[in-house]
């Protein structure tokens, strides 16, 4: 059981009424991990919906075995484990605390039957969770197109689709 | 008005119901457009989501220091513009016909009533817009790693 108060530090919970916040509440928990806890690797399922209230989470991608890519830092009021409450699927990105961090979670299946019986309260979540998803798609873009400009070679690399091929 | 089987071929729409469906219908237009207009800016808000049935359109990308990119090719079938059904959302890219284009469009504001006065319409939709961002999100991640992975810089030899 987690208090509206603390939901409200939360971004994609800002726009939603305190009925909601009431219902959420009562299904989520709070959880303290410590630094360098691992709590989803890529590939993985995700069951689990992540809002960090305090802390920093890297959600990193193993390049090779070398290297690991920090495609983004995770810091309070954001959340994380979106596939949870969709349709699931394997994680994009592996999960690290980079310190204590303190979240509440939601389980991704259980949250799925209550949208189910309570639409109002999935098309918030949605809502919440497509606005963070855009957010992150911008903020990435901002960051391919800045790393492309920077390294113009690693273009020719990118040949296999429609998708980021130069367009003149 | 736009009917339910044109509705069904696109990919956004496809898995609705449809008692949703028919509350969409008469919400869509169906619209032609020349090849080189300009259907979306970018920065600028989204008003319409596009639908495409016939031709082919580019999602440009300009970065700051003004490199374009081709973000996308929108094919029959595919979709753009998803960001107008969240309200107060800027355009990521700017949308070209490169060919004469048909495609269904709805109106966010109009879509925003709908889901305001039927919420299920409102979750089954807007479980796919999510769905929709998190798949275009990870092709587009997944394309740069790849070409980081292959980077001298990175994999010598």
């Amino acid at each position: 059981m987690v208090k509206i108060q603390d939901l409200k530090q939360i971004f994609i919970l800002e726009s939603m009424p305190d009925h909601l916040l009431a219902l959420i509440g009562q299904e989520a928990q709070l959880s303290i991990f410590s630094s360098n806890t691992c709590l989803f690797k890529a590939g993985e399922a995700v069951d689990t919906f992540y809002m960090l209230i305090m802390g920093q989470v890297a959600l990193t991608v193993a390049l090779n075995p070398d290297v690991d890519v920090i495609l983004e830092n995770i810091q309070s009021g954001r959340t994380f484990g979106s596939s949870a409450l969709i349709s699931g699927g394997p994680a994009a990105y592996s999960a690290i605390c980079q310190e204590p961090c303190e979240t509440i979670t939601l389980s991704g299946a259980r949250m799925q039957k209550i949208f189910e019986t309570n639409p109002e309260l999935g098309f918030y979540m949605m809502a919440g969770v497509a606005r963070q998803y855009k957010k992150t798609m911008d903020i990435r873009a901002k960051m391919i197109m800045k790393t492309l400009e920077q390294h113009p070679e690693m273009k020719v690399s990118i040949h296999d689709i429609e998708k980021l091929t130069p367009a003149y | 008005m736009v009917s339910l089987d044109l509705l069904k071929k696109i990919q956004f729409l496809r898995d609705l119901p449809d008692d949703i469906l028919e509350k969409i219908s008469p919400l869509a237009r169906l619209e032609t457009f020349d090849p080189d207009t300009i259907l979306v800016r970018q920065n600028q808000e989204q008003h319409l989501v596009y639908m495409l049935t016939a031709g082919r359109i580019c999602l440009n990308t300009r970065s700051d220091a003004g490199t374009i990119l081709t973000l996308d090719e929108i094919t029959p079938g595919r979709s753009f513009g998803v960001s107008a059904l969240l309200g107060n959302a800027s355009a990521t890219f700017t949308a070209v016909c490169t060919e004469p284009c048909e495609a269904i469009t709805l109106y966010g504001e109009q879509m925003q009533q709908l889901f305001a006065s039927d919420y299920t319409a409102g979750y089954a939709v807007m479980g796919r817009v999510a769905q929709l961002f998190k798949d275009r999100m990870n092709k587009h991640t997944r394309q740069f790693l790849h070409s980081l992975s292959i980077h001298p810089a990175i994999n010598p030899v």
